[in-house]
């Protein structure tokens, strides 16, 4: 076995960003000749037919352990020994705050290689080789690995969903005697940061808003399209600094990377700062009143004009569309 | 009549704000022996070289305690905030490494060949020749200001000294009539001055000798300089620099400085300045564009100008087919002679380079001068502590910095800038004159004026090329290549009054390279009248303070720049 993959669940469902790195790992095996695994880690929900799942992202097998479930330590434990045991030669994980304290914690405990924020994962002569930006995304540099295992952490939905397995992973259960200091600490409570209402980072289609909505109340269109598609509304810092919106729903480089099927940008200038936030968006539809706006440059589909009366129609037309 | 700045004053007291007795109980207190300031080449090399002496007299070294020397940066490291051209002189360089060959230092090796040239419009360039005496730069080196710290940070650290980085010196410590340290600032603050939950209170850092060595517009400096009434009786002035690094498809083969074009000739814009375009080994070229923030233009922008000055056809082909790989912006005194701090010490306390206004303005120099004054300060406070320990009176420095390089050169050019007041035809007279009588002609006292005196005005629309995003670029696009990727909610660092005249208000915001003040449409619809704004409406501008690279123009034009939570702002690399 090749890549072993950690995939964090919640309430019966693989999180989205999860899925993407089973589906890159699954991926790179192919490229090395070799396999991929994913490992799990929870309680009851944890099906049988939960897991098999994985399958469909193309990994062959899929490591069960019972342990508490949204905790870093627990899951070092984990990997640890099935890599260990299985001696796979590299740990992948797609990125957000668990999967960066989990492959820290494995690094340390394995004496392993890391490499952190990786944007995206080659095969070379029988290696894994990633790649990570620096110097603020200005340069990318190739990171490859002298010792094994290698473990790599992802940004933040770097890596695509692809679904081309066969959807029958086999589940083995991990029996794992967890370290005095894994069991310390307890959940007591789950909650998102700063209070957000929002998961723009899971959303297939956002709508984003900028300084060019010219008030707070023109927050109101976006949302209204964003339901008429099913989507979720995302903003720039120059609103959310001016308390338009909240910080939960900031994209860019200080705020969430995001990289949705659909990204509507509504009044939005398109600086760089929040150009890297959003450029991995499949689709880029920008409605903007200054032809020279930066964001034409970036966007599929541009439109010069007044989103005032653009969004309201656009909104209108999406519902007679779905009825 | 026009509007000053200064009639807007900022917010701000720094006497009560900055000067303050150590309030950390005195278990809690950190003691060391010697605290600097700044990690720019003034405070390293006085870092430097005090621990090149203190290794000769180890009792001495071990009376400092556990940590002998320390020294507090507010950028991420020694480095981050590190911006000049810059053409240094070897001398300081060689007194600090006598044995190091020059080929090992951390630097693009020494010049051979140099030209000036007059650009009288967009197109033409009318070289000088010869080349005039304060831009003759053989044996001077091209270095990287920002890589010249990270390498003198790594001498200073294997010699022994603490470097905190991430740490700012928000407050000057001072008791009884003495300067005993400095304390550090408060990290994780929300925008509103609130705790957040990493939270993390400043230190007193308590010390036998303090070194301010801050830099341009420093915070301690200028404070400390008010609190003890050490300063000149002429203001001090100071000019803007942006800068940016290329990588360029062919080498370089000389050093070039421009004059003119794109800043106005007439005198009522008062626009003094001009570029510099540097060779960084063979690939990269460093150049910038540095204004007099005496100007009177408020819709000038230094920032902007130099997006401009690439498409003039001189600067356009050195770039061509290269690609932008760093910028940045920083001020830096030019009051020169007349306007240097009177005295350079207070009882405990010394000031070392651009802090103290160590820049040579005509042959743009200043680098060498912070390194050496950084060293004669390292001297006195040892003579001192050689003595019996006590560091109060430090006049001793004062002695050595009068002896030096930077008083001879200065006072050889101390009317030089002043003319340049009357416009760039007539100053360029005097200044000549100045050169060429060796500094004698003219004679006399010209005296320095504050840049925020001087009245501003909306000129008509200026023509700055629209960015491209290849060649010319916008100010936030210049803001991510400086590596600045402050916190958003971070508190306001900045100090200016809410609501001021358009006319300052749009002096502001073309002024900043960072576009860290904005007049809002709304704003700027109600300052127009019968389709023209009226310069004289007060307006509330849009400050948005994580943009900020610290430059300190606004401090010099009318507003105060305080230090924000230690590792904010740029993060320089070849600047």
């Amino acid at each position: 076995m090749s890549i072993l993959v950690y995939a964090l669940h919640y309430e019966g469902e693989f999180n989205k960003n999860s899925l993407g790195a089973v589906s890159e790992g699954a991926k790179l095996a192919k490229e090395l000749g070799g396999e991929a695994a994913a490992v799990v880690v929870g309680g009851d929900d944890l099906t049988d037919e939960l897991c098999a799942t994985l399958g469909n992202y193309g990994v062959s097998k899929v490591y069960r352990a019972k342990a508490p479930e949204g905790l870093a330590q627990p899951v070092v434990d984990v990997m640890a020994k099935v890599i260990q045991d299985e001696g796979f030669k590299y740990a992948l994980f797609g990125g957000g705050l668990l999967g960066f304290e989990i492959g820290a914690g494995l690094t340390a405990r394995l004496g392993a290689g890391v490499t952190m924020e990786v944007t995206a994962v080659k095969a070379q002569e029988g290696k894994l080789v990633a790649e990570r930006p620096i110097l603020q995304d200005s340069a990318i540099v190739d990171v490859g690995y002298v010792s094994e295992p290698g473990i790599i952490i992802g940004r933040l939905n770097a890596f695509d969903i692809a679904e081309g397995g066969d959807g029958s992973a086999e589940v083995v259960d991990v029996d794992v005697q967890l370290e005095d200091h894994s069991t310390k600490a307890v959940m007591v409570q789950r909650g998102e940061q700063r209070g957000a209402d929002v998961n723009i980072e899971d959303a297939d289609i956002l709508v984003a808003g900028g300084r060019g909505l010219g008030k707070a109340e023109g927050f109101e269109l976006c949302e209204s399209l964003a339901e008429a598609l099913g989507g979720a509304v995302a903003a720039t810092r120059a609103v959310v600094d001016a308390g338009w919106y909240p910080y939960a729903a900031q994209i860019g480089q200080t705020g969430k990377t995001v990289a949705p099927k659909l990204y509507l940008a509504a009044g939005i200038s398109g600086a760089i700062q929040h150009k890297v936030g959003m450029q991995g968006s499949e689709n880029i539809v920008a409605i903007n009143k200054d032809p020279n706006a930066p964001i034409f440059e970036f966007s599929d589909l541009g439109i010069v004009g007044d989103l005032n009366k653009i969004l309201p129609k656009l909104t209108e037309a999406v519902k007679a569309k779905k009825g | 009549m026009a509007v000053a700045p200064i009639e807007y004053p900022p917010p701000v007291e720094p006497d009560r704000e900055f000067v303050t007795k150590p309030t950390d109980p005195e278990d809690e207190r950190i003691e060391v022996g010697v605290v600097i300031v700044g990690g720019g080449p003034g405070g390293l090399a006085c870092a430097i070289r005090l621990t090149q002496l203190l290794a000769e007299d180890e009792a001495l070294m071990e009376s400092l305690g556990e940590v002998p020397v320390a020294l507090v940066e507010k950028g991420k490291g020694p480095g981050s905030h590190l911006l000049s051209g810059a053409m240094m002189k070897p001398s300081a360089m060689q007194k600090l490494f006598p044995d190091l060959p020059e080929s090992d230092w951390p630097t693009f090796g020494p010049v051979d060949r140099d030209a000036i040239y007059l650009l009288p419009n967009r197109k033409r360039a009318i070289p000088l020749k010869p080349t005039p005496p304060p831009f003759r730069n053989h044996g001077n080196h091209v270095t990287s200001i920002a890589q010249l710290g990270r390498w003198l940070s790594q001498q200073a650290e294997e010699a022994g000294v603490y470097i905190l980085g991430e740490t700012s010196g928000h407050e000057l410590l001072v008791e009884d009539g003495r300067v005993v340290g400095v304390r550090s600032g408060d990290k994780g603050r929300g925008r509103d001055g609130q705790e957040l939950s990493n939270f993390e209170p400043g230190s007193d850092l308590i010390a036998k000798a303090t070194v301010l060595a801050e830099g341009t517009a420093g915070h301690l400096t200028g404070a400390a300089i008010r609190h003890f009434d050490i300063g000149s009786e002429d203001p001090q002035q100071w000019e803007l620099g942006v800068k940016e690094v290329w990588e360029v498809q062919k080498p370089l083969d000389r050093v070039i400085h421009t004059m003119g074009w794109p800043l106005h000739f007439a005198a009522k814009y008062r626009e003094f300045g001009g570029s510099f375009i540097y060779p960084m080994g063979e690939d990269k070229v460093s150049m910038g564009l540095v204004v007099g923030l005496d100007y009177r233009d408020a819709r000038f922008s230094v920032h902007d100008a130099l997006q401009q000055l690439k498409s003039h056809p001189l600067v356009a082909e050195i770039i061509d087919g290269g690609k932008r790989v760093g910028w940045g912006a920083k001020t830096l005194p030019s009051g020169g002679y007349w306007a240097r701090p009177r005295q350079l010490w207070a009882p405990g306390m010394t000031i070392v380079g651009d802090g103290a206004g160590m820049v040579n303005v005509p042959t743009l120099k200043g680098v060498h001068y912070a390194m050496h004054a950084g060293m004669h300060a390292a001297e006195a406070i040892y003579e001192r502590l050689k003595a019996g320990g006590d560091c109060a009176d430090l006049s001793n420095y004062q002695k050595k910095i009068a002896g030096s390089e930077f008083e001879k050169d200065t006072y050889r050019s101390r009317n030089m800038r002043q003319p340049f007041a009357k416009g760039f035809l007539v100053g360029g007279a005097i200044a000549n004159m100045m050169e060429i009588s060796g500094g004698r002609v003219p004679g006399g006292h010209w005296p320095t004026h504050d840049d925020a005196t001087v009245p501003v005005f909306i000129g008509p629309e200026r023509e700055y090329p629209k960015p491209d995003g290849k060649k010319t670029f916008d100010k936030l696009s210049s803001v991510f290549a400086s590596g600045n990727a402050t916190r958003d909610d971070a508190p306001n660092h900045i100090r200016i009054q809410d609501k001021v005249p358009l006319e300052v208000a749009l002096m502001w915001q073309n002024m900043c390279p960072a576009q860290v003040y904005e007049v809002p449409d709304d704003q700027l619809e109600a300052a127009t009248k019968d389709g023209k704004l009226d310069g004289k409406h007060e307006v509330k501008l849009q400050v948005t303070p994580s943009n900020c690279v610290q430059c300190g123009a606004i401090t010099a034009k009318g507003g105060r720049l305080t230090p924000p939570e230690g590792g904010d702002g740029p993060n320089y690399q070849l600047t």
